[in-house]
């Protein structure tokens, strides 16, 4: 005969809690589908909301302002011809950062408020001469040209407006505009283009904030001499900066340098609102399961007074009668998961090419977002929520395993006759 | 329903208190968020709406016809003074003030920048605007003659001037020739709103006129009365105007379209939110309600073999179940209206807000909305949703057999 | 192999009272007992006798106001929930009226759970559960869950489950009172027969006088006290 103390025979454990999960099929089903919503819930919200999150924080990159920006000192409070940075050539530790591995792509641009006239109307505007095959891998303007062509060269004289301020200009295509702006002398300085290309964005602003020149002839046309009012360049990672900002300001140290994220305090402070919503959106979630949970629970112990009565009447200990409750949780919330996971993949995933909101898609532009909502899934995210789940689901679960433990026999094996 | 009915489901619902507990909670916790976010969110739109409309654009607009769409400065409101004051009359609103748009260039002595000239008229342009109030340094307009101008603080920053520094104006005129002139700034006004304060000069209307050639005409009539009153005002301006086709009248919606837009963008998604919230509790409803019925099995094959019919069966569990989800519900109501209602005195905020509202034109300090429309929609979708959840149970046992359930535990 | 203790069960001034609020219930009151191992012993009354009781406090599933009670030399009244436990898992069997059986195992699996605990090799147990099967008659069911049981057959389980540990005692709290007359009898003779083969003591309680007609040794309890005890 074996001594005092007992085994926790987990087969038996198990093999109790799988089966007694499957007794009383219809409860196990609600509670699965409960937890799968839930998970599929948080998922699909933080992922509309991170998608949310990226597409603007993309297009607020991509709308000109890049990873990292270099103005001479004073050019963000006044952005004039007045404020320029030297020649590229004369700050060859920049050059040799702007080639390295960290740099996967940068350009240089001459950056002035204008004002464009048509023979209809008249607009402020922000004139940028850009360089055209630097600036492809940069901003949104080498994708965007609808109608007509890219610009070709530094030297071309073409000029790239946007869809939505042709329309307020009256203008189209092929049309000359005049373009007016102020040279280093505070003179007006004044010259006529043609349209060469029209871009269109999701982004209404952009469309009417900017037009695009060839670099050089901007300079030309303001009289400018050497250098330019930014340079603007594309890391890695738009999360991990530091090194590289760290490398940018020792490489030009007279000027100004900044992240998107000390340009825009508003996104900044966007992604730090996200993070927060999204671990109050789970925990929310996980509150409007947990009541479900722990009374599912509690009325599964209720129900099983009797063998749990009869397993200690045969000498099972408190501990083992704990587990069973417990690991019978948390095969529900496995499962539950699981589903959840796999519903929110086969959701996701033909969506991956974002879901079209035409009905309200006007304010979303005019509010600043992109009318196609793109759908970010984060492994952290998906991670947390699953976890979240499990944890918080076993730690619900506790209290009625342990009054099932805490069972006397005598009460519990009574019961029948009660 | 009767009394008994009713004294039964109550003490049937009190049998198993943790679990009726359990159940009031997921509902109250469920309505406290529901009443409380809808609140924050229509508080919140409100006080866009408002303070965006304060601004500049008013309630609503008299505007030539096809202004809006093409804002070219020769499709202008005649007379628009003398209209200006009829409506006045007729609408018994003082807030209701003529406004010219234009153009031009304005040249410090150190830069050139395009600007947008606005003129208004300086008796009563404060009533329609809280611009004039929000001049930082120097003064406001005084007169509608008056040679003088202010500016929002970008605008002279990035022109590089301040109060007393002279502009000079070169634009085109209503009757395309050349509008010029030179002002001085005397005031300079900081709105919180980027655009306004990058782009805008505001002039008196009578030397915006001159200057622009715009003889007694102006581009709009801003009308900023109160919200709730703006269907009387509109019927009243309707009326006066009915006999000008060249004229219309804008309400904000169609002036600010993107702002309605942004507000039922973000209203939809919320209320996704909410439905999957109201889906989980009742789903959560279901199980412990369908529990409650299996449970009670044998005492309903004796009611059974007693002669009670199943429908009657059915309706006492229904019953039970409104009675349940009735206390949840008023638990909820008062509690959500009662936390809305501590931060509708206290106000609330919560970090990145700063920056956010600067962008949106919502103060940092947001008071919820506590209404009728705000306290009971929630509550009452999580009633629904509960006795909808009891649906299932009933249905379960519509073919229960006395003989059957008196043999069950 | 059989148990080498003399005095399987013994008790010294035992008594219950169970209060409910104002009222109490005497159950028990100043029992004193022997019973020596091997014995095959019916404890008889009527309904608020105390027999169930009783047993209960022998199993060490209830605890006794006053007196001592001593099970397989050990002293009940002093033992910690954990080692009552230990001591109903290797030394005491139960079996009920009625639900005796885990109802999402197999009988052989419901026979072979009390080995799991005792930490028995999964072979072993096999070999052990499908040998007592077959002693109680049950070769050919062992994959049937109780629900696909009759009765008797339940009863039988447990009875197998029971014993398949060799404890030293075997308590029964009225193991017949659900089955019909020919299956009460059955069950009786296969624990006589148990009794005589393998010497577990056995306590049975019951108030049916054909189950009595099986006792070795009848004690009868009426209001609470021993009345009678007489060897048969």
């Amino acid at each position: 005969m074996s001594t005092g103390s007992q085994h926790i025979s987990w087969s038996i454990v198990f093999r109790i809690a799988w089966r007694n999960l499957w007794r009383n099929h219809r409860r196990s089903l609600i509670m699965l589908s409960a937890i799968a919503l839930g998970l599929w819930g948080m998922i699909w919200m933080t992922a509309l909301m991170r998608g949310m999150v990226d597409q603007m924080i993309d297009s607020s990159i991509k709308t000109l302002s890049g990873h990292i920006q270099i103005h001479a000192p004073g050019y963000l409070d006044d952005p004039s011809i007045e404020y320029l940075l030297p020649p590229l050539d004369e700050s060859p530790a920049l050059q040799s950062l702007l080639g390295s591995d960290d740099v996967v792509a940068w350009s240089q641009r001459i950056r002035v408020p204008a004002v464009i006239r048509s023979e209809r109307d008249v607009f402020a505007v922000t004139l940028v001469g850009i360089d055209p095959a630097k600036e492809k891998g940069l901003s949104f303007i080498g994708d965007s040209v609808t109608e007509g062509d890219y610009l070709t060269s530094v030297d071309d004289k073409k000029l790239l407006v946007g869809k939505k301020l042709l329309e307020r200009l009256e203008t189209k295509l092929n049309r000359r505009v005049v373009l007016m702006s102020q040279d280093p002398e505070n003179n007006i300085a004044e010259r006529g283009f043609r349209i060469g290309g029209m871009f269109d964005t999701d982004l209404e602003a952009t469309e009417t904030g900017y037009v695009f020149a060839g670099l050089e002839t901007v300079r030309k046309m303001l009289k400018m001499g050497p250098g330019v009012s930014e340079i603007s360049l594309l890391s890695h990672d738009y999360r991990e900066l530091d090194p590289l900002l760290e490398k940018t300001r020792a490489a030009i140290p007279d000027a100004d340098v900044k992240t998107w994220i000390e340009q825009d305090p508003y996104m900044g402070s966007m992604l730090a609102v996200m993070d927060g919503f999204v671990l109050v959106w789970f925990a929310v979630i996980f509150l409007a399961l947990s009541f479900g949970l722990v009374n599912t629970l509690l009325m599964a112990v209720f129900e099983r007074t009797r063998e749990i009565g009869l397993v200690q009447a045969l000498g099972m200990k408190s501990t083992n009668i704990l587990y069973m409750v417990l690991i019978e949780s948390i095969i529900m919330l496995m499962i539950g998961l699981a589903a959840g996971n796999i519903l929110s993949w086969l959701t996701i995933l033909p969506l991956k090419d974002g879901i079209d909101v035409s009905s309200v898609a006007a304010g979303m532009e005019l509010a600043g977002m992109s009318s196609t909502l793109l759908p970010a899934v984060k492994l952290y995210d998906v991670v947390l929520a699953n976890l979240l789940v499990l944890v918080l689901g076993i730690a619900a679960s506790l209290f009625p395993a342990w009054r099932a433990s805490r069972k006397v026999p005598i009460e519990a094996i009574t019961r029948v006759w009660q | 329903m009767t009394n008994t009915t009713l004294t039964l489901a109550w003490r049937n619902i009190w049998r198993h208190p943790r679990r009726t507990l359990l159940t009031i909670a997921a509902m109250v916790f469920a309505d406290v968020l529901l009443v409380f976010m809808l609140g924050l969110q229509l508080g919140q739109y409100q006080m866009m709406i408002d303070n965006t409309l304060g601004l500049f654009s008013g309630q609503m607009q008299v505007q030539a016809k096809d202004y809006l769409d093409e804002p070219q400065m020769y499709r202008s409101i005649p007379d628009a003074d003398r209209l200006a004051d009829e409506i006045r009359q007729q609408t018994g609103l003082d807030a209701v003030s003529a406004r010219g748009y234009g153009f031009a260039l304005a040249s410090s002595e150190k830069r050139t920048i395009g600007v947008q000239v606005t003129g208004v008229d300086a008796d009563y342009e404060q009533l329609v605007s809280t611009i004039p109030g929000l001049v930082e340094t120097g003064r406001y307009l005084s007169a509608n003659s008056a040679n003088e101008a202010v500016i929002g603080s970008t605008l002279a920053t990035n022109l590089k001037i301040s109060v007393g520094d002279e502009l000079t104006l070169m634009g085109s005129g209503r009757d395309g020739s050349i509008a010029a002139t030179v002002l001085p700034v005397v005031g300079i006004f900081n709105s919180g709103n980027r655009d306004l304060d990058r782009q805008m000069m505001e002039m008196p209307i009578d030397t915006f006129r001159d200057v622009f050639a715009m003889e007694n005409h102006a581009h709009s009539i801003i009308v900023a009365g109160k919200r709730s009153m703006a269907e009387t005002y509109s019927n009243n301006i309707d009326n006066i105007i009915a006999q000008n086709d060249k004229l219309v009248l804008h309400d904000w919606e169609a002036l600010l379209p993107g702002l309605k837009q942004a507000i039922q963008a973000d209203f939809f998604s919320a209320w996704i939110m909410y439905a999957l919230l109201i889906i989980l509790v009742a789903f959560s409803m279901l199980n412990t309600m369908l529990m409650s019925v299996l449970e009670r099995t044998h005492e309903f094959g004796i009611l059974l073999a007693l002669g009670v019919r199943h429908g009657k069966l059915g309706r006492i569990i229904l019953t039970e179940s409104f009675v349940l989800a009735f206390t949840g519900m008023l638990v909820g109501v008062l509690a959500g209206a009662s936390l809305t209602y501590y931060f509708l005195i206290n106000g609330i905020s919560f970090p990145g807000m700063e920056e956010m509202g600067a962008r949106f034109n919502i103060p940092p300090v947001i008071t919820p909305e506590v209404s009728l429309r705000t306290v009971l929609p929630g509550p009452l979708a999580v009633l629904l949703a509960t006795v909808a959840a009891s649906v299932y149970p009933v249905w379960h046992i519509r073919k229960l057999r006395p003989i059957e359930a008196l043999q069950a535990a | 192999m059989t148990i080498e203790i003399t005095n399987a069960v013994k008790c010294r001034g035992v008594s219950k009272v169970f209060s409910q609020g104002e009222l109490a219930v005497h159950a028990l009151t100043d029992i004193d007992l022997d019973i020596a191992a091997g014995e095959f012993v019916c404890l008889s009354g009527s309904s608020g006798s105390g027999k169930t009781t009783l047993l209960n406090m022998i199993g060490g599933l209830d605890v006794a106001t006053a007196g001592e009670i001593t099970v397989a030399g050990k002293r009940l009244d002093k033992m910690p929930m954990s080692e009552l436990a230990d001591l109903r898992l290797q030394h005491i069997g139960f079996v009920f009226q009625a639900y005796n059986l885990i109802p999402v195992l197999s009988a052989r699996e419901n026979v072979e759970f009390v080995m799991q605990l005792q930490g028995i090799e999964a072979d072993q147990r096999r070999v052990n559960a499908m040998e007592i099967l077959q002693q109680v008659g049950l070769t050919g069911m062992e994959d049937r869950r109780p629900a696909e049981l009759s009765g008797g057959q339940q009863q039988r389980v447990a009875v197998a489950r029971a014993i398949v540990s060799k404890p030293a005692l075997i308590l029964a709290d009225e193991p017949t009172a659900n089955l019909d007359s020919e299956n009460s009898d059955k069950l009786m003779t296969l624990m006589r027969e148990l009794n005589s083969q393998i010497g577990t003591t056995f306590i049975i309680s019951t108030h049916d006088e054909g189950v009595m007609a099986f006792a070795k040794r009848l004690i009868r309890l009426h209001d609470g006290r021993i009345v009678s005890d007489e060897a048969i």
